[in-house]
């Protein structure tokens, strides 16, 4: 804004970098299979107690309902959270911070500036080595929100978020310490 | 002390004073004077003192007890495993203490502070000198009985101690922080400290006599400590004490004829016993952790001693201090005394998080004192959040004795007490309007104020809490709104700094959306024009990292588009 400006000719177009990004879309898939991982593990001393009742001659509910209802409410839950996350979520990277929001039930707005980082890793699980996703971890001395997580990057885009920063950091004119 | 380069020629002279030599038998006896002579002493891999292994059998002995118990309480022989148990556990743990002593080592070089130790895993651990941020010399009471000391090692980059030599001559410990002092100060090209900066009395901010301490634990109420007290009595049968004391007098059947006829007096004299206890446990805690307190100035660095059985040492670099926090009560504020803590990364933290650098000062010194740490203007007015955190606070409290009161009121049985035709629980409505109030008073003492040279927020009605957050030290800013919160159209804002967790942090709760939403641009955009001002002050020249094709950027897939247009920061006011 105040100086470098650079040419006209490319103020054109908007530049694509400057936008807030999504994650990748197959974090939903990782996500959803999680949680119909949790779901199943939940549900299964719900379908325990509905079999005790069975053969039960004044059963409390009709055999099935309580199972039925967690199974349902289970698969509605399992399709349609991961999407709702994944609308909520965007992040860039700007020339001296990162910037995310997320949240479905809190809308959380975050600012971490680059020079505040301490190191940067990023990390894969099982199922998102799978989707070739991989998971930023920046991690800050703060006191309370001192790792701010971007789930979800194609790993290639991941690493190389983490290696601007990186550079960010090392070139960093200031010699002080970052605490 | 004028010795020109300390630490120069340290091998020369390293016979003239062995680290395992008897230690003084004084606790603050001063280091010793020529630190020139000494330094090299602690080059080469060093045995902690001989009296640890006295110490640490000293220390296991309580398990021993527990171990006894059975036999202590009656000796029999069907006990007799006790006793075999017992002879087992000093076969084992007295030579677990004599290896573990004999293959611990520690060594400091200009380089780092390297300590060797395990008898079954070896560890070797390089604490690099520069990375350290504080050494800390603690004494327990047989320590100083003994004449030993604890040195707790501490660096940013942890939040708990690094290293610490338990435990090392009292003179052998102030030569390590003079050792690595000068070490320091020579990497930083600084003429190294000479003088003896261990003298309390050059600059000294604060102290506080016996009188001062038992008030200020007469101001703070406790139930921690009451806690800590009946879990302790557990071990002791508190109910023997009661039966000396009062049925050899014939006393207490009275008192429980009386508890009987009025139970609500029993309630009240539990209530009231509680009370009394923990008021006075707090007056205790308090005079053994701050007997004494003393807090100087020494260069850049706060330093403070306090402490009745157990003399802690503490040092807090000022450049290191994230966030000044004044702390009061309604009674305390009433008398006019405040207490100022800071936030630091590092131990030596109270249960706060905090480290306290003056437990219980009046408000007309309090300031001056905090402007020695870090200068700031504390603002007259402050802003308040929206009117509407009432209505959001009123509705939680609701719901919180709403929920707290249904199973009371579905399970009350009916023989119990009535009063007015309901069972007793409906009274608690009562208290809604009270919850009203509390909602009210939440909000009247909460508000903010920016400044250029920092945020400003106060919050809590019975603990009070004043943040000083300047803005070189802010770390991560975020804004969150609940579901709730989005409803009312608002937004809570938080600016994190660096610094161990606490149970109250700095957030401005129930700002209207808009506002937090500024508010945040705003902190941000100055923290970036301060450090943009630091580094053209530092390089002559604007942040070159920063010029449009080195900017760090999202990577695209077309690299051919490759120029942009500056990109404008998250935070545009406009």
């Amino acid at each position: 804004m105040e100086a470098s400006s650079p040419p006209a000719a490319v103020s054109a177009a908007p530049p694509d970098d400057d936008r807030i990004r999504s994650l990748d879309a197959s974090i939903q898939a990782v996500w959803r299979i999680k949680l119909a991982g949790l779901s199943l593990f939940l549900l299964l001393p719900v379908l325990f107690y509905d079999l005790t009742f069975l053969f039960s001659p004044d059963p409390w509910l009709p055999f099935g309902v309580l199972s039925g209802t967690g199974l349902v409410v289970g698969t509605a839950f399992t399709l349609l959270w991961p999407r709702l996350r994944y609308r909520s979520w965007g992040f860039a990277l700007w020339p001296e911070e990162l910037y995310r929001e997320h949240g479905v039930i809190t809308h959380v707005r975050t600012v971490v500036p680059l020079r505040r980082i301490q190191h940067v890793d990023v990390s894969q699980d099982l199922l998102e080595r799978e989707f070739a996703l991989g998971r930023l971890v920046v991690h800050t001395a703060g006191s309370r929100s001192s790792d701010v997580v971007i789930p979800g990057l194609p790993l290639p885009e991941a690493e190389r978020i983490r290696d601007e920063i990186k550079r960010f950091i090392l070139e960093d004119p200031l010699l002080e310490d970052p605490v | 002390m004028p010795s020109s380069s300390p630490a120069s020629d340290p091998d020369a002279s390293a016979s003239e004073s062995p680290p395992d030599a008897a230690p003084p038998p004084s606790a603050d006896a001063p280091p010793a004077a020529d630190s020139s002579a000494t330094l090299g002493t602690v080059r080469e891999p060093q045995r902690l003192h001989p009296l640890t292994l006295l110490l640490r059998v000293g220390a296991s002995l309580p398990a021993l007890v527990i171990i006894l118990l059975p036999t202590l309480q009656n000796p029999s022989s069907e006990n007799a495993l006790s006793v075999v148990l017992g002879l087992l556990y000093g076969l084992v743990a007295l030579p677990a203490i004599v290896m573990q002593y004999l293959r611990f080592s520690y060594r400091i070089t200009p380089q780092q502070i390297v300590i060797q130790k395990g008898v079954l895993n070896r560890k070797n651990r390089s604490i690099p000198i520069e990375r350290v941020q504080n050494i800390q010399i603690e004494q327990n009471l047989f320590a100083r009985l003994l004449g030993v000391a604890k040195v707790n090692i501490e660096t940013a980059g942890s939040s708990g101690t690094e290293g610490s030599l338990e435990y090392v001559g009292v003179d052998a410990a102030h030569e390590i922080r003079q050792a690595v002092r000068s070490f320091q100060h020579r990497t930083a090209e600084a003429p190294a400290p000479d003088e003896d900066t261990d003298d309390p009395h050059r600059d000294t901010l604060y102290t506080m006599n016996l009188r001062r301490v038992l008030l200020s634990g007469a101001f703070r109420f406790s139930l921690f400590y009451l806690a800590l007290i009946f879990s302790a009595l557990e071990l002791i049968d508190p109910e023997l004490i009661v039966e000396r004391v009062l049925r050899s007098e014939g006393r207490i059947e009275q008192v429980t004829d009386l508890m009987t006829a009025y139970p609500a007096l029993a309630i009240l004299g539990s209530v009231g016993t509680a009370v009394v206890l923990g008021w006075i446990s707090g007056i205790l805690v308090h005079v053994s952790r701050y007997y004494g307190f003393r807090l100087w100035l020494d260069d850049d660095k706060l330093r403070k001693r306090h402490g009745l059985f157990t003399v802690t040492e503490g040092t807090v670099p000022l450049g290191k201090v994230q966030a000044l926090i004044l702390r009061t009560n309604p009674l305390m504020r009433a008398f006019g005394w405040y207490g100022l803590e800071v936030q630091t990364v590092g131990t030596d933290v109270n249960e706060q998080g905090h480290r306290v650098i003056a437990p219980f000062v009046q408000y007309d010194d309090l300031l001056p004192l905090a402007q020695r740490i870090r200068s700031f203007d504390l603002p007259d007015q402050f802003r308040s959040v929206s009117p509407l955190t009432i209505r959001r606070r009123f509705f939680r409290y609701s719901v919180v004795l709403g929920l707290a009161l249904a199973p009371l009121i579905y399970f009350w049985p009916v023989t119990w007490w009535h009063l007015g035709g309901v069972a007793l629980p409906w009274w608690g409505l009562v208290l809604v309007p009270g919850l009203l109030g509390w909602a009210v008073l939440q909000y009247r003492h909460h508000g903010y104020k920016q400044r250029d040279d920092g945020l400003y927020v106060r919050r809590g009605v019975l603990s009070r809490h004043l943040w000083v957050l300047p803005t070189e030290k802010f770390h991560v800013f975020a804004a969150t709104a609940s579901l709730f919160q989005r409803r009312l159209g608002l937004k809570t804002l938080y600016v994190d700094t660096a610094g161990a967790a606490s149970f109250a942090y700095p957030e401005v709760i129930d700002l209207p959306a808009g506002e937090a939403d500024a508010l945040l641009d705003t902190l941000y955009h100055r923290f970036k024009t301060l450090y943009r001002t630091r580094i053209e002050a530092e390089t002559g020249d604007a942040d070159t990292r920063l010029s449009p094709d080195e900017r760090p950027r999202l990577p695209v897939e077309h690299t051919d588009a490759h120029v942009s247009a500056p990109s404008s920061p998250p935070t545009d006011e406009s």
